[in-house]
């Protein structure tokens, strides 16, 4: 009889890449911020550089990441609003430049009837019950190298607290900027919409042209108390340097609390992206959103988690990408209804058009289910650009970029309006036509190959 | 004035040839209904005219006033005037009927065209083709019913004024009321603009609304008899094959 061994494990197995897993709840038991700064920096010394594995195609890798390279920058207050926000209406603003904060304004009336927005720092030392009661709750700080480095290291950060009852119309607008290479920016926003409150919330990842490798390894939480809504917004655009972004963001929906948010990433040489949202409440609902455009030898890796943990709730997630160049795009998108989540509903959803012979998206749902009265289903396209499409339109009299740019803004359009932010929308869309401009030539030799 | 002159031409696409050697002139204020079965070419020569890029030309000449088409892209035919009522009009996701509209008057032209003058031949357009006036914020042709996409076709084309019109089977998949609008529709833009037209169609019902002065059959890629409205009447009566027949003994 043939004895049956069990293969044996590989030397360096444990350096091999992770499968993505859901944080599902799991946070940082709470203690101090020196206690869980410590923690997370024997976890930053233990843990080599990570990698995630995708698909068994590919894999996102930050081995090449020379950390020893990469330095914190401090810099003084500065007064001036950053460009991308001119024109932008604003509730409150928060800027941080590398590793310090800069910029912090906010309307004076709504300091006065209650609203807090400061340097997460601040907040540990003059808000601290409110910091210890949120500070990491959903947030793991050990789970690989770059989030036990943000956890460890973090400085600046945002910090913001909506009271309760109270509805703002103008966003509140948090900005991270690299501002030269061989910079490590470890962030952390910790945002708080009390019960009843509704606010509205944009976080841009910001770098101009810069030499050398960046890194942001940066934290998100957004905690909706019950009845709170939000609608938030993180705009990443790393320019064309070397930035790497590694982050975590989770949205906690409590009992009839409201999320829609949009994560759009414009722009970064490396991001890898965890985004998690849970419902925690009975009638949380939420929608989430996403737009992902990579180009030239960009390497986007999000995974999206929309996570029910109990009912009745709603969710409906719904992202669109676009390639050109060799970029690399991915998608991974998980349902997860947890045990006695009855009566959830929720869709995911995601839709792709790939530019470019060399570019490569892809997109892979899951759903997990544990509960019996529920609906969960995902669909998705993948697309190429139309050529009869192009031929209609052509024969309207637009050029053949025209045309191509009409059909890849109203593939994304349909998210874009959603923001109902004409500055943010305005930003999104330049930003989607300079990159179908840079791709031009990439685009007419993939349609002549076809 | 505009005209618009196929000279001997030949087409195919990947693997057989389907126009063999047309001729045909359209000038401007002049309407043209263009007959035939299914599968003899029509829609070639409709595609063919507007530079589809899945029909390669082999011989022959398209001439818009004496100008040859033949090497120019799409939009460069479209900014000569020319314009093609598609058979089966494509969805324009995300891109409502007006702003489509916006930038298809704007490609043509070096100044974009202002607010109110833009506004008032869109409420002219609308009312011509009886549709309503929340139809221009809907995606072009997404999720559109056959009707609606042809009265879109022909809002485009007031809307774009062309010179010289092909309308690829506007008739096909039309109720009888949408079929009149349409149809009187196009009469007007005739009437009003001197738009030329060649309408081409397999049935004949689309000609019990327009007029044309101009009938030609094709069959089997040719051109194989021209005349006037009598032609209409006898194929209405007789059918394609007396036709051809009549083509197989000259041959």
């Amino acid at each position: 009889m043939p004895s049956e061994t069990p293969a044996p494990r590989k030397a360096g197995a444990r350096r091999e890449a992770a499968l993505n897993h859901p944080l599902d709840g799991r946070g940082t038991p709470r203690m101090t911020l020196a206690e869980s700064r410590a923690l997370a920096r024997a976890a930053y010394e233990r843990l080599p550089l990570p990698s995630w594995r995708r698909s068994g195609f590919w894999a996102t890798s930050l081995e090449s990441l020379d950390l020893e390279a990469l330095e914190a920058r401090e810099h003084a207050p500065d007064s001036s609003r950053p460009a991308i926000l001119a024109g932008a209406p604003a509730a409150g603003v928060l800027v941080q430049r590398d590793s310090s904060v800069v910029h912090v304004e906010l309307d004076p009336e709504l300091a006065e009837r209650g609203v807090i927005l400061c340097s997460l720092e601040e907040a540990a030392q003059d808000h601290a019950a409110l910091f210890e009661r949120y500070y990491l709750r959903r947030l793991p700080l050990d789970r690989h190298k770059l989030e036990a480095a943000s956890a460890a290291f973090w400085s600046g950060g945002a910090f913001l607290y909506v009271p309760a009852e109270l509805q703002i119309d103008d966003p509140f607008q948090i900005v991270y900027e690299i501002s030269e290479g061989r910079t490590a920016q470890y962030a952390h926003t910790l945002a708080i919409g009390d019960r009843g409150s509704a606010m509205r919330l944009r976080e841009y990842g910001l770098a101009g042209e810069a030499e050398g490798q960046s890194l942001h390894a940066g934290q998100f939480e957004l905690y909706l108390e019950d009845n709170a809504r939000c609608r938030l917004t993180q705009l990443r655009d790393w320019g064309s340097g070397e930035v790497h972004d590694v982050s975590t963001s989770v949205v906690e929906v409590a009992r009839d609390a409201y999320c829609h948010w949009l994560p759009a990433l414009l722009g970064g040489a490396l991001i890898r992206h965890h985004d998690e949202i849970a419902i925690a409440g009975p009638g949380g609902d939420m929608a989430f959103r996403g737009v992902l455009f990579s180009e030239r030898e960009e390497h986007f890796d999000v995974f999206a988690v929309d996570l029910h943990e109990t009912g009745p709730s709603g969710g409906d997630v719904h992202w669109r990408g676009a390639a050109s160049g060799s970029s690399r795009a991915s998608f991974e998108g998980l349902i997860k209804i947890n045990q006695g989540a009855q009566q959830s509903h929720t869709y995911l959803q995601f839709h792709s058009m790939l530019l470019s012979r060399d570019a490569e998206l892809d997109a892979i749902p899951s759903v997990l289910v544990g509960a019996d009265d529920v609906s969960a289903s995902h669909g998705g396209t993948v697309g190429e650009l139309d050529e009869l499409l192009i031929f209609y339109m052509q024969s309207r009299g637009l050029t053949r970029p025209q045309a191509v740019r009409v059909i890849v803004e109203g593939f994304f359009e349909p998210l874009i309006v959603q923001l109902d932010d004409p500055h943010l929308e305005g930003l999104i869309r330049e930003r989607i036509g300079s990159k179908l401009h840079a791709a031009a030539a990439d685009i007419e030799s993939y349609a002549l190959a076809r | 004035m505009a005209e618009l002159e196929i000279r001997n031409l030949h087409v195919r696409t990947e693997d057989r040839e389907i126009l063999r050697g047309v001729d045909l002139t359209v000038r401007s204020g002049e309407l043209h209904a263009l007959l035939g079965p299914n599968g003899s070419g029509k829609s070639t020569l409709a595609n063919t005219i507007m530079g589809h890029p899945s029909y390669e030309v082999t011989d022959g000449q398209i001439l818009l006033d004496g100008d040859e088409l033949n090497e120019l892209e799409p939009h460069e035919r479209a900014r000569r005037g020319l314009f093609l009522a598609f058979q089966y009009p494509v969805a324009v996701p995300g891109v409502s009927v007006a702003n489509f509209l916006r930038m298809a008057i704007n490609a043509q032209r070096e100044e974009p065209i202002k607010v109110p003058e833009f506004r008032s031949a869109l409420e002219h357009a609308v009312k011509l083709l009886d549709v309503d006036r929340k139809f221009t914020s809907r995606h072009l042709n997404d999720g559109f019913s056959g009707g609606e996409k042809k009265r879109a076709e022909i809002l485009q084309m007031a809307m774009l004024r062309p010179q010289l019109a092909v309308l690829d089977e506007t008739d096909s998949g039309l109720d009888v009321d949408a079929l009149r609008t349409v149809a009187e529709g196009v009469a007007r833009l005739h009437r009003e603009q001197g738009i030329g037209a060649l309408i081409i169609t397999h049935y004949q019902r689309i000609l019990d609304y327009i007029k044309p002065e101009f009938v030609h059959v094709m069959i089997d890629g040719r051109v194989v008899l021209d005349g006037g409205p009598e032609i209409v009447e006898r194929i209405e009566r007789d059918g394609y094959d007396p036709i051809r027949e009549e083509v197989a003994a000259r041959a």
